[in-house]
C-alpha cells in the first residue's frame, strides 16, 4: 500500500514538473506570481484584488447570460426570473451585483493609495494612465450592466447618459444614436454588446499593458474579498425594482459610483458642463499628475501640494456623492424634490474642497520631521494558542455552512448568503492565523539555529 | 489617380453606417389621415416609421401625436417627454401636452414646454422634436421625416412649426 501511494505521488510530482517545464515556453512565465509567507498589506496589491474581482464577475455574468435575454419588454421579466425562479439565480446575482459594486470600490482604492504613495513616477507613467483608462471602463462597464434590468433605475440612468451624449458639442448627435439605435428596442441590444463583449475585451487589453510583472496572489485575503461580497449581498439583497413605465414618475437615485455626478445635473447647471466637463477636469487632473509632479519625492509626507490635491478630490467626491443622495421629501412635486439649489450646493463644495486643501497642505509644509516610531512588535503565537485559535474558527466555519445550508433549504436565500460569507470571512482568517503561526515559528527557529552557532564559535 | 483610388473607396466610405439603423422608412412618406377626419381640438397618435413589427412600433421612440389645433393649424410632435421620457398625452381643452410622469406642459402651437420640469431647461432641450408633414390635394397628410432629436429637444437652428406642414399642390 506505502509504495503505491509513493508511486502515485512520484507520478503526479513528475506530472507537476513536465507541465512547469512546458509552460516556460508560455507568456505565463513572464509574470511573477507571489504567494507571501507572512501577511503584508493589502494597499499594496489592491489592483490585484480588483482583478480577482473581475474574474469572479466574468464568471457569474457568464452564467446570467443563460438566461437574461436582452429585449426591452423581456429584459426586466427575465431578471426576475433569475431572481425567483432559477435555481441559484437570487445568489448567481447578488454575487455579480455586488462584486461589481466592490470592484468600483477597489479600484477607487487602488487608485488613492497609489497616489499618495507616488507609485505613478518613476517609469510607471504607462501604468499610470492604463490604470485611469481601465477605471473609467470600470465605471461604464458597471452603468451599462445596471441598465440591462430595465427597470424604471435604469430607464434614469439611460435617459441622462443618452442626453450627456447628445448634448456634447458637434460629435453628440453622431455618437449619440450609435447606442440609441431605432429606440429602446435596439438600445438593450447595443448595451448588452457593449456589457459582455466589447467593454470587457477592452478591459483585458488594457489590462495586459497595466499588469506589473509581479503578482501577489494572497489567498487570506481573496478569501475575505469573497466573504465580504456574500456578507454584502445577505445584507443588501440586490433590488429588482419596478419595470419602466413611462407614466410613472418616481424619484429615483443612480448607483454610488454615479451620484456625484448626478449631484451636478439636479442643479439646473447646462447639462454637458454639469455633468461631462466638470467630471473630466477631474479626470484630466489624475491623467496629467506623472507630468506634472517631477520631484522624486514619493512619500505623501513629502509632496504637500499633491497629498493637498488629493484629500481635496475625496473630499469633492463625498461631498457631491452625499448631494447625490439628498432627496428633500418635504416638497410636493418629484421634481423640486430632486431639485438643488446651486449656491448652496457650488457654495458648499468650494468651501469644503478649499478648506481640506488648505488645511492639509499648511499641516504637511509645517510638519516637523520627529523621530520614526518604533517598529510594532509582532504577535508571537505559541504552537498550542495558534491550534486552539484554528480550531474555535473552525467549530464557528462548521456552524456557518450549517446554517448556510439550512437556510437555503427553507428558502432563505439571502441568510444563506450572509452565512456563506462569514464562513468565507472566518476561513481567511483561519489561513492567516496558520501561516502567521508556521512563519513566526519558522522565523524561531532560524533565530535559536543562529544563536547556537553564534555561541558554538 | 486620386480620382481612381476615390471611385474604389466611395462605395465602402458608408461603413460607418452600420452602427446606425438604417432608416429607410424614416425618409418614407407614410399617411396619418385625411383633412376631413380632422377637426379643430382633434388629436391621432400613430407610430413612425411604421414596420409591421409590433415590438418596434410599440417602442416609445417611435410614437407621435398628430393635432389639430384649436386655431386650424396642423401640428406632429414626438410623444418622448425631453424631461425624463415618459409619454405626454394631448389634453385639447387645455390646447396643451402634459406629461403624466412630472408634469411638463407644452403648448401645441410650437411643442414648447411652458411648465414643469421640461421648462428648466435650455433651449433647444425645452421642445418636443417635431414631425415634418404633408398635405396633398386630396387632404391626405403624410409624414416624411423628424426634425429635432427624439427624447432630447430640437436642433440649435431654429425652424417655424409652419414650415414643417408643406402643401403639395
Amino acid at each position: 500500500m506505502a509504495s503505491d501511494s509513493r508511486n502515485i505521488r512520484e507520478l503526479l510530482n513528475n506530472l507537476w514538473k513536465w507541465t512547469v517545464d512546458r509552460l516556460e515556453r508560455t507568456t505565463i512565465v513572464v509574470y511573477k506570481f507571489t504567494v507571501p509567507k507572512q501577511y503584508i498589506s493589502p494597499y499594496g496589491y489592491l489592483g490585484t484584488l480588483t482583478a480577482i474581482v473581475f474574474a469572479i464577475l466574468g464568471v457569474s455574468g457568464a452564467f446570467l447570460m443563460f438566461y437574461y435575454r436582452p429585449d426591452v419588454e423581456l429584459a426586466f421579466l427575465s431578471v426576475k426570473e433569475i431572481q425567483e425562479k432559477v435555481p441559484f439565480g437570487f445568489i448567481l446575482r447578488n454575487v455579480h451585483y455586488h462584486a461589481s459594486n466592490l470592484m468600483v470600490l477597489l479600484a477607487i482604492l487602488h487608485l488613492y493609495y497609489q497616489y499618495f504613495s507616488g507609485r505613478y513616477k518613476i517609469k510607471n507613467e504607462v501604468l499610470w494612465v492604463t490604470g485611469i483608462i481601465l477605471g473609467i471602463l470600470t465605471i461604464l462597464e458597471a452603468y451599462t450592466g445596471y441598465n440591462l434590468i430595465m427597470n424604471q433605475r435604469a430607464l434614469l440612468a439611460v435617459n441622462i447618459g443618452m442626453g450627456l451624449t447628445y448634448s456634447a458639442p458637434i460629435l453628440g448627435p453622431t455618437i449619440a444614436p450609435i447606442f440609441m439605435g431605432g429606440g429602446l428596442f435596439d438600445l438593450v441590444v447595443r448595451f448588452y454588446a457593449l456589457h459582455v463583449f466589447i467593454l470587457p475585451l477592452l478591459m483585458l487589453l488594457l489590462a495586459a499593458v497595466h499588469f506589473p510583472r509581479a503578482l501577489i496572489i494572497d489567498f487570506p485575503v481573496i478569501s475575505v474579498i469573497v466573504g465580504v461580497i456574500f456578507i454584502s449581498a445577505g445584507l443588501f439583497p440586490a433590488e429588482l425594482g419596478i419595470k419602466f413605465d413611462l407614466t410613472r414618475g418616481l424619484v429615483e437615485v443612480p448607483e454610488w459610483y454615479l451620484t456625484a455626478i448626478y449631484a451636478f445635473l439636479r442643479t439646473g447647471t447646462e447639462r454637458f458642463t454639469a455633468g461631462a466637463l466638470l467630471p473630466l477636469l477631474f479626470v484630466i487632473m489624475f491623467l496629467i499628475v506623472p507630468f506634472v509632479d517631477r520631484s522624486r519625492k514619493l512619500s505623501w509626507k513629502d509632496r504637500p501640494f499633491f497629498t493637498a490635491l488629493g484629500v481635496a478630490s475625496i473630499v469633492l467626491v463625498t461631498v457631491t456623492t452625499v448631494w447625490g443622495f439628498y432627496v428633500d421629501f418635504s416638497k410636493e412635486t418629484a421634481f423640486d424634490q430632486l431639485y438643488i439649489e446651486p449656491t448652496l450646493f457650488y457654495g458648499s463644495i468650494a468651501g469644503m474642497t478649499i478648506a481640506s486643501f488648505y488645511a492639509t497642505y499648511v499641516y504637511l509644509s509645517r510638519q516637523v520631521r520627529g523621530a520614526r516610531p518604533p517598529p510594532t512588535k509582532p504577535i508571537v503565537l505559541k504552537p498550542q494558542s495558534a491550534t486552539t485559535i484554528m480550531v474555535v474558527l473552525l467549530v464557528f466555519i462548521a456552524a456557518a455552512a450549517a446554517a448556510t445550508f439550512y437556510t437555503y433549504f427553507i428558502n432563505l436565500p439571502n441568510h444563506s448568503m450572509f452565512y456563506l460569507g462569514i464562513a468565507f470571512f472566518l476561513f481567511g482568517l483561519l489561513l492567516h492565523v496558520y501561516r502567521h503561526s508556521i512563519y513566526t515559528q519558522e522565523r524561531q527557529a532560524t533565530q535559536r539555529e543562529q544563536q547556537a552557532v553564534r555561541t558554538a564559535t | 489617380m486620386a480620382g481612381a483610388v476615390l471611385a474604389v473607396i466611395a462605395p465602402f466610405a458608408n461603413l460607418v453606417g452600420y452602427f446606425y439603423r438604417k432608416e429607410e422608412e424614416v425618409s418614407k412618406r407614410q399617411k396619418l389621415a385625411n383633412l376631413k377626419d380632422l377637426s379643430p381640438g382633434s388629436y391621432i397618435f400613430f407610430s413612425y416609421p411604421q414596420t409591421g413589427d409590433p415590438k418596434i412600433d410599440n417602442d416609445p421612440f417611435r410614437q407621435y401625436v398628430l393635432i389639430m389645433t384649436h386655431d386650424g393649424h396642423l401640428r406632429v410632435y414626438s410623444r418622448v417627454c425631453v424631461h425624463l421620457w415618459c409619454l405626454p398625452s394631448y389634453i385639447p381643452s387645455r390646447g396643451a401636452l402634459i406629461c403624466p410622469c412630472h408634469g411638463s406642459i407644452y403648448r401645441d402651437t410650437d411643442g414648447v414646454a411652458v411648465d414643469g420640469p421640461a421648462a428648466y431647461q435650455q433651449y433647444p432641450t425645452n421642445a418636443l422634436p417635431m414631425g415634418v408633414i404633408e398635405v396633398d390635394q386630396n387632404g391626405d397628410i403624410w409624414m416624411v421625416g423628424v426634425e429635432g432629436r427624439l427624447g432630447y429637444g430640437r436642433e440649435w437652428q431654429r425652424v417655424k412649426p409652419d414650415d414643417l406642414v408643406r402643401r403639395v399642390t
